[in-house]
């Protein structure tokens, strides 16, 4: 009574299934995705000063940080010249648990410091030029190399810098306007597993490429009484068309042919943004305001790469990523003190873009509360040292990358510090 | 000084605060795991490649199912360890595993192929000690009924506690339980790997028999548990991968000498195109005078067992190279419309006696039919970003002999067990981290 099993000669042939005919499903990710403060992989940390006061800046004109969030106001600003400029720490601490599996597992303790210079130069009364060089979208996260999301992502440093030359004009201290052009420089780096496995181990590809892109910001304020503030601020969607990064793979000997080194396209889209603030100063010490800020994430449909080289196993892949528009409403508060010394306290509530049946550890994407506060110590006039922190509470959540067929539920929380130097004469 | 404090000030906002999320709490339900016992054949025995042998064991299913159970309270499982890497020499003959290498065909082309390993096999030796895998490769249902099976299947000689006994009376001596059965997949597998030449499908009464006691014999020891449904042939790479229409004419001319050769010299009313063409077969029911051929038809089957070389370079499937005379894949190669009305059949109520008897007894059925079929299926099944399905060799879930699973494989079969043991007792076992197990290792 033999083993039926021994008499095999199974040989692959041209014929029947050679290797060139071997497909792999390789789905290749990837959202250039983040440690996500802010939805998806937005990080709307522009300003100390703003940081502080739950991230409020749409109708604010105090200093150069107004550049950037509303182009309009910078006519506004009192002051001949102004800068203003300064840097974050994200320590973002978030905890997978796999759905049905005993299995946890923590993000790699990183640092990511967004941060910001800004300057302007009131030309004449009513005109007034600017440069923002600031880092709004972008981020890092790892999860290490032998986690059991590997497939899907090791990690990823997606950085995009923009610099905004931009120009303000204001009517009879009333209505300013501004527009200013965005340069993106963008890059990305990042590393997945491979299910293909050889003596050595698994496979591995790494993807690492630049680019530039172009969008604008544009914006309207409006002081229609003493103290009221009411702005408004659209920054365009940057597409990021990287055009030839390389992909670097690591797979046996055997299928160097079906998986060989090549330059890849890959195209992300960096959101549009349209904010609406509104301000008011009760008196000279103390000002509340709100702002509306609504992401067209739906920008994000899905990633798309296109390997220069085709072959069987490597083409075009589409990964679907179905991004929702989202309203993120904020609120600040700011009390001076005394000429010395001003405080700061805000909230928000950040809702995640990202459906339940597309969250995925590249992004792994939780509605988000953020509460903040800050001080700027004046040590002489026109001259601050601003601080803030801020503690952003991502809701837990349970979700499927479909896709991968990825489930788990995700809880993170963020550690945000920030330090900024204003300047203003 | 103020140094340090901030350095332990900045350590502890780092390492602390992390975000806390309940573990998965492992619960036997209404199970005992405690002495766990699979039973059934070479799925069971964790036969891969070809071969019976050491990491192929550690990956078996039955091993894997039991390090999931060991979270709600399992035992040790022990299982009949092979320790060479290639296999064991359990009778003359046996082969080491295949592994993929560079093989060269009678065209010059060289490929990546299953080839047989070369490295020193275990000698044929009983290991000496008691096992809870009682999963004996090649075995039929009713062998487990067949006293003195260990004189007959070396494999089973290697645990075997009495020569002269049945296997189902090694049940009680384990003292299990918990249970799994994977049993019945060689009554009808045996017939179809012979391509319905010889061999033969179980009968059914014969299959009842048997299960009933295979069965009986494990509930009479006071354990619980699930046993497992049989898959369809045509879910598995070894009948899978060659087409039935291989035979591609590459230009015109060719098809013109090969159309007027079988209408003109050999009268046989086949018609040949350019692109793919049905294979010729053997076919002893044909009313011509002297060729007992006919094409193959849409469905049905060429095994991977198939003389490739012969296809390619002797005409085998057409036309002979040498005599010219029609060259029929010989019918052991082959599962024909017949064989596999026969196949599926005897699936269908294999699988519904286990339902029933599953059903009647209370104990739960494991669907691994649907999961190989899902396999089958153009998406395959993904977990984790890993996408398997049942194309040899890149499908990824089976492993080189086109028949038995990969490590990768074992762990989503695992997966479908712990399923059905997590329904059946409302238990919370924990799925295999599919990740953990490897596919085909490429060279």
């Amino acid at each position: 009574m033999f083993d039926f099993f021994c008499n095999l000669r199974p040989v692959l042939t041209k014929n029947n299934c050679n290797m060139r005919r071997i497909t792999f499903l390789l789905l290749l990710f990837c959202s250039a995705a983040m440690t996500s403060i802010g939805g998806g992989y937005q990080v709307s940390l522009h300003s100390t000063r703003n940081i502080g006061m739950g991230l409020i800046g749409t109708s604010l004109s105090y200093d150069a940080s107004t550049i950037f969030n509303n182009p309009g106001g910078m006519s506004f600003i009192k002051d001949k010249w102004s800068f203003s400029g300064g840097a974050s720490l994200i320590m973002a601490r978030v905890t997978f648990q796999e759905s049905g599996e005993n299995y946890q597992a923590h993000l790699v303790h990183e640092l990511n410091t967004p941060f910001y210079v800004y300057a302007s130069y009131k030309a004449t009364n009513n005109l007034s030029i600017g440069l923002a060089i600031n880092t709004p979208y972008g981020n890092r996260l790892s999860w290490g190399d032998n986690w059991q999301g590997r497939f899907l992502i090791q990690n990823l440093n997606f950085k995009a810098i923009t610099v905004q030359p931009s120009i303000s004009y204001k009517f009879k201290d009333i209505i300013g306007i501004g527009v200013g052009l965005v340069w993106a420089y963008g890059s990305v780096d990042l590393n997945k597993a491979l299910p293909i496995d050889y003596t050595a181990g698994e496979s591995q590809l790494n993807i690492k490429g630049n680019t530039v892109g172009f969008g604008f910001n544009a914006g309207l304020m409006v002081h229609p009484v003493k103290g009221l503030s009411i702005g408004l601020d659209y920054r365009s969607k940057i597409t990021m068309n990287v055009q030839n990064a390389n992909a670097t793979f690591t797979v046996p000997a055997a299928l160097k042919g079906q998986f060989p080194n090549t330059q890849v396209a890959v195209a992300l889209p960096l959101p549009a943004n349209l904010d609406f603030g509104l301000s008011y100063e009760f008196n000279e010490k103390f000002l509340i305001g709100i702002n509306l800020c609504y992401v067209f994430w739906k920008q994000y449909d899905s990633l798309v790469f296109d390997f220069k080289t085709k072959t069987p196993s490597l083409g075009r892949t589409a990964t679907a990523a179905l991004y929702q528009n989202r309203m993120i409403p904020r609120l600040g508060l700011q009390y001076k003190i005394n000429p010395l010394v001003t405080v700061r306290v805000g909230g928000y509530y950040d809702p995640s873009p990202v459906q339940t049946d597309y969250l995925n550890p590249q992004t792994p994407s939780t509605n988000e509360i953020g509460l903040t506060a800050g001080l700027s110590v004046f040590p002489f006039k026109g001259f601050s040292i601003d601080a803030a922190f801020l503690y952003l509470i991502g809701m837990q959540r349970t979700g499927t990358y479909s896709p991968e067929n990825f489930e788990g539920t995700y809880s993170s929380v963020f550690y945000i510090p920030a330090i900024g130097l204003t300047y203003s004469f | 000084m103020k140094k340090l404090l901030f350095i332990i000030l900045s350590l502890a906002l780092f390492t602390s605060c992390e975000r806390k999320i309940s573990q998965f709490n492992a619960d036997k339900g209404s199970a005992n795991f405690t002495t766990y016992v699979s039973v059934g054949n070479s799925l069971v025995a964790g036969y891969a490649d070809g071969a019976l042998y050491h990491d192929g064991q550690v990956n078996s299913c039955p091993n894997i199912i039991a390090g999931q159970l060991e979270l709600a309270g399992g035992g040790t499982f022990v299982q009949p360890m092979v320790t060479s890497n290639y296999g064991v020499a359990a009778y003359l003959g046996v082969q080491p595993k295949f592994v993929l290498g560079y093989a060269v065909d009678c065209q010059g082309v060289v490929g990546l192929s299953p080839m047989r390993s070369m490295g020193a096999m275990d000698p044929f030796a009983p290991v000496g000690y008691a096992v809870n895998n009682l999963g004996i490769p090649g075995v039929k249902s009713f062998h487990l009924i067949v006293p003195g099976l260990a004189t007959m299947n070396p494999y089973y000689t290697r645990f075997a506690t009495s020569m002269t006994g049945m296997v189902v009376d090694e049940f009680a001596k384990l003292h299990p339980t918990f249970f799994t059965i994977q049993l019945g997949d060689n009554d009808v597998l045996a017939y179809a790997l012979a391509g319905g030449a010889y061999d033969s499908i179980t009968p059914i009464p014969l299959f009842y028999y048997a299960m009933k006691n295979v069965l009986g014999a494990m509930l009479a020891t006071g354990a619980t548990g699930v046993m497992a449904n049989i898959p369809e042939v045509t879910s598995v790479p070894y009948f899978t991968t060659v087409p039935y229409n291989g035979l591609v004419v590459t230009r015109q001319s060719l098809a013109d000498t090969i159309n007027m050769a079988m209408t003109t010299m050999y009268h046989l009313p086949f018609h040949y195109v350019v692109g793919p063409n049905p294979f010729l077969i053997a076919d002893p029911t044909s009313t011509h005078p002297y060729f007992k051929v006919r094409q193959m038809k849409q469905g049905e089957l060429v095994l991977l067992s198939v003389p490739q070389d012969s296809m390619k370079c002797m005409g085998m499937g057409i036309i002979n190279a040498v005599t010219h005379m029609p060259y029929p894949i010989p019918g052991v190669y082959v599962l024909t419309e017949t064989e596999l009305a026969q196949i599926k059949g005897a699936t269908a109520a294999y699988n519904a006696i286990i339902d029933t008897m599953a059903a009647n007894r209370h104990i739960g059925v494991v669907d691994i039919n649907t999961t190989l079929k899902a396999l089958n299926s153009q998406a395959g099944i993904v977990w984790d970003g890993v996408h398997m399905t049942s194309k040899f060799v890149s499908g990824g879930a089976f492993s080189l002999d086109g028949i038995h699973l990969t490590p990768r494989g074992n762990a989503v079969s695992a997966n479908c067990f712990i399923d059905a043991i997590n329904q059946r007792f409302g238990s919370t076992i924990p799925y295999a981290d599919i990740t953990d197990y490897p596919g085909v290792i490429f060279p």
